[in-house]
C-alpha cells in the first residue's frame, strides 16, 4: 500500500523529467557528445600513462580502464537520479520554497530526493558499461554470474553512499545558507575517487588514505567494485562500504530531521 | 581612455563583494593538483625511468604548479557565455547606446578582474609554492624571468580572445554554452592543462603545435620550467602574439557582421 503509492510518485517524477529533457532534445544531444568527448579525453590520459609504465601501484592498463569505467558508471547514476535533487534542496533552502516540500503528505527527504531524472548523465551509463565489459574482456577475466551479482549490488551500495554524503552536505545549507556549492564537492569528490586508492597511501603517512576510506569514505565508491571484478575480491571492503551505505544513509534522515527543526522559512 | 578606466573602476568593486570564501575555495582548486601528483608519483616508480616525456619527477610537480599560475592568466570563465546571453537575450543593446566598444569594455572589466584575483590569490598561492619548494626549479634569471611574465600576458589575451570569438558565433548560433562544453573539455587536453604535451607522440605533437592552445598554457609553463634561452622564448612570444593578431581580426569581422544580424530581443 505504501510501497505503491511511493512507487506511483515516483513513476509520475521520472514521466515529468523525461518530457522536460525531450523539450530541449538538441541541448540533450549536445550534452551527450560532450560527456562521450570527456571520456575519450580520459582514455587518452590513461593510454599516454601507460606509454610510460606497465603498471601503477599493482594496476594494469586494463584493470586500470575498467576502475574507470566503473567509476563513471556509479558517479552517472548518482548524477541522473540525485545529483540535481541534492543540488536543489539548498536552492530550496534559500528561497524559502521548501515549504512547498514539507506540507505534502509523503517523506519529504523522498520527495526532495527523486523529483528529477538527469536524462544526459544516464546516458554514461551504456557508454560505461561498453568500457568495461571491454576491458574486462581484454584483461581476461573469468566473469561468473556470480561475480556480476555482486558488483552490480557493490555499485548499488556505491550510490547509496555517495546519495548520503551529498545529501547531508545539502542539508546543511539550513545553517550555513551561502556556502561553497555542492557542484565544486561533487567535483573534488569525483576528481578523489577517480584514482586507484593505493596511489594515496604514501602520502601523508598514509593520513589522506586513512581519511578518505574510514572518515569521508569517497575512496571506496569505484575502487571497492572495481577491486571484486578485476582484482582481489575482498569481502572485508565489500562488507564495508555495505555497512557504511546503512549507517551513512540512517545518518542523512537523522541529519535531515534534526535540520529541519532549524529551517525557518524565508520571505513573507 | 577614461571610460574604459571607469569600467575597471566598477569591475574591481564588484570583485571585491564575493572575498568571502574566496580563500578556501582557492586552496581547494589545489586538491586534485595532488591526487595528480600522486599519481605521477606511481607512474614514476612502475616506469623505473628517471625522467618521463623529457621532465623530471620534481619538474613534473613543477609542471601541474606552474600550470596552476599560467590558468590564473589564460582562464576565461563566463566570458563566452556571458556573450551568448547578451546576444540572446536583448542585453547587448545598451552597449550599442553608448559611446563605448563592447570587445574593450569586456577587456577593461576582464583586467580588473583578473587583477583583483591575483591580489588576492597571491596569499595562497604563496603558501602552496613555498611548501612545495622542494620541487620547483631554481631562480631562473630576471631575464627569463620577465619574458615568462610577458608570456603570460600574452596567455592572458589569447584566452581572451579565444573565449571571445566563440561568444561572438551566438550571433550565428543562439546557444553557445553547449558548444562552449565541448570546446573547454578539448581545450583541456590541447593546451597542456591535463598532462605535458611531450608525452605525446610526435605525430601527434606535430599537429598540436599548429594550433593556438598550447601557447595558452603549454609553451609559457616551459620558458619558467625548462628556463628557455631568450631566443626560444621570444620565439614563443612572436606565435603568441600572431595568434592573438589573428583571432582580433576574427572578432572584429565577426562583430561587424554580427551585430547587423543582431535583433535585440526582449523589452
Amino acid at each position: 500500500m505504501m510501497v505503491g503509492r511511493y512507487g506511483r510518485i515516483l513513476v509520475r517524477f521520472w514521466k515529468n523529467s523525461l518530457i522536460r529533457e525531450m523539450t530541449f532534445r538538441g541541448h540533450f544531444f549536445v550534452q551527450v557528445v560532450g560527456e562521450i568527448l570527456w571520456v575519450a579525453m580520459i582514455l587518452l590520459f590513461i593510454r599516454v600513462i601507460y606509454m610510460q609504465t606497465s603498471s601503477i601501484r599493482g594496476w594494469s592498463e586494463y584493470q586500470y580502464l575498467f576502475l574507470t569505467g566503473t567509476h563513471l558508471l556509479v558517479t552517472s547514476l548518482f548524477e541522473t537520479f540525485f545529483f540535481s535533487n541534492c543540488w536543489r534542496v539548498s536552492e530550496l533552502v534559500r528561497t524559502g520554497n521548501l515549504d512547498f516540500v514539507l506540507l505534502r503528505p509523503a517523506s519529504a527527504q523522498f520527495l526532495l530526493s527523486v523529483e528529477k531524472v538527469d536524462f544526459t548523465a544516464l546516458a554514461n551509463v551504456p557508454v560505461a558499461a561498453g568500457l568495461c565489459i571491454w576491458a574486462a574482456t581484454k584483461e581476461g577475466v573469468t566473469v561468473t554470474p556470480g561475480r556480476i551479482g555482486l558488483y552490480v549490488l557493490v555499485i548499488g551500495f556505491s550510490v547509496t553512499l555517495l546519495y548520503a554524503l551529498l545529501f547531508m552536505f545539502a542539508t546543511t545549507s539550513v545553517w550555513f545558507v551561502r556556502q561553497t556549492g555542492l557542484q565544486s564537492i561533487w567535483f573534488y569528490v569525483v576528481s578523489l575517487a577517480r584514482y586507484p586508492s593505493e596511489i594515496y597511501q604514501r602520502f601523508a603517512g598514509g593520513i589522506l588514505w586513512f581519511a578518505l576510506v574510514f572518515v569521508v569514505p569517497v575512496l571506496l565508491v569505484s575502487n571497492v567494485p572495481a577491486n571484486v571484478v578485476v582484482r582481489e575480491l575482498d569481502y572485508r571492503f565489500v562488507g564495508y562500504l555495505g555497512l557504511m551505505a546503512c549507517v551513512m544513509l540512517m545518518l542523512s534522515t537523522a541529519v535531515f530531521r534534526f535540520a529541519m527543526k532549524w529551517y525557518r522559512s524565508a520571505s513573507s | 581612455m577614461r571610460k574604459y578606466a571607469s569600467v575597471f573602476r566598477i569591475a574591481l568593486a564588484d570583485r571585491l563583494v564575493y572575498r568571502g570564501d574566496f580563500f578556501l575555495s582557492t586552496f581547494l582548486h589545489f586538491v586534485p593538483i595532488i591526487t595528480t601528483i600522486l599519481l605521477w608519483d606511481a607512474i614514476f616508480k612502475g616506469s623505473g625511468r628517471e625522467t618521463l616525456g623529457d621532465l623530471g619527477y620534481k619538474e613534473m610537480v613543477s609542471y601541474y604548479l606552474l600550470v596552476m599560475i599560467a590558468r590564473v592568466f589564460g582562464s576565461m570563465p563566463r566570458l563566452a557565455s556571458g556573450i551568448g546571453t547578451d546576444v540572446r537575450e536583448g542585453g547587448l543593446r545598451k552597449y550599442l547606446l553608448q559611446p563605448i566598444d563592447f570587445v574593450g569594455y569586456l577587456l577593461a572589466w576582464r583586467v580588473a578582474h583578473k587583477l583583483i584575483f591575483m591580489m588576492m590569490a597571491i596569499v595562497p598561492y604563496t603558501i602552496v609554492f613555498w611548501v612545495c619548494r622542494d620541487y620547483l626549479p631554481d631562480w631562473p634569471g630576471i631575464t627569463t624571468f620577465l619574458l615568462y611574465v610577458v608570456s603570460l600576458s600574452f596567455s592572458f589575451l589569447l584566452g581572451f580572445s579565444i573565449n571571445c570569438l566563440i561568444g561572438m558565433f551566438s550571433f550565428w548560433f543562439l546557444e553557445v554554452a553547449s558548444f562552449l562544453h565541448l570546446f573547454m573539455t578539448v581545450q583541456y587536453f590541447l593546451s597542456g592543462h591535463m598532462f605535458p604535451l611531450s608525452l605525446l607522440p610526435d605525430g601527434v605533437r606535430d599537429v598540436i603545435v599548429w594550433l593556438p592552445f598550447a601557447y595558452e598554457t603549454y609553451y609559457p609553463t616551459t620558458i619558467f620550467l625548462k628556463q628557455l634561452p631568450a631566443g626560444e622564448a621570444l620565439r614563443i612570444i612572436a606565435v603568441q602574439a600572431t595568434w592573438v593578431g589573428l583571432i582580433w581580426v576574427g572578432i572584429r569581422l565577426a562583430w561587424s557582421r554580427g551585430v547587423r544580424r543582431y535583433a535585440a530581443f526582449g523589452g
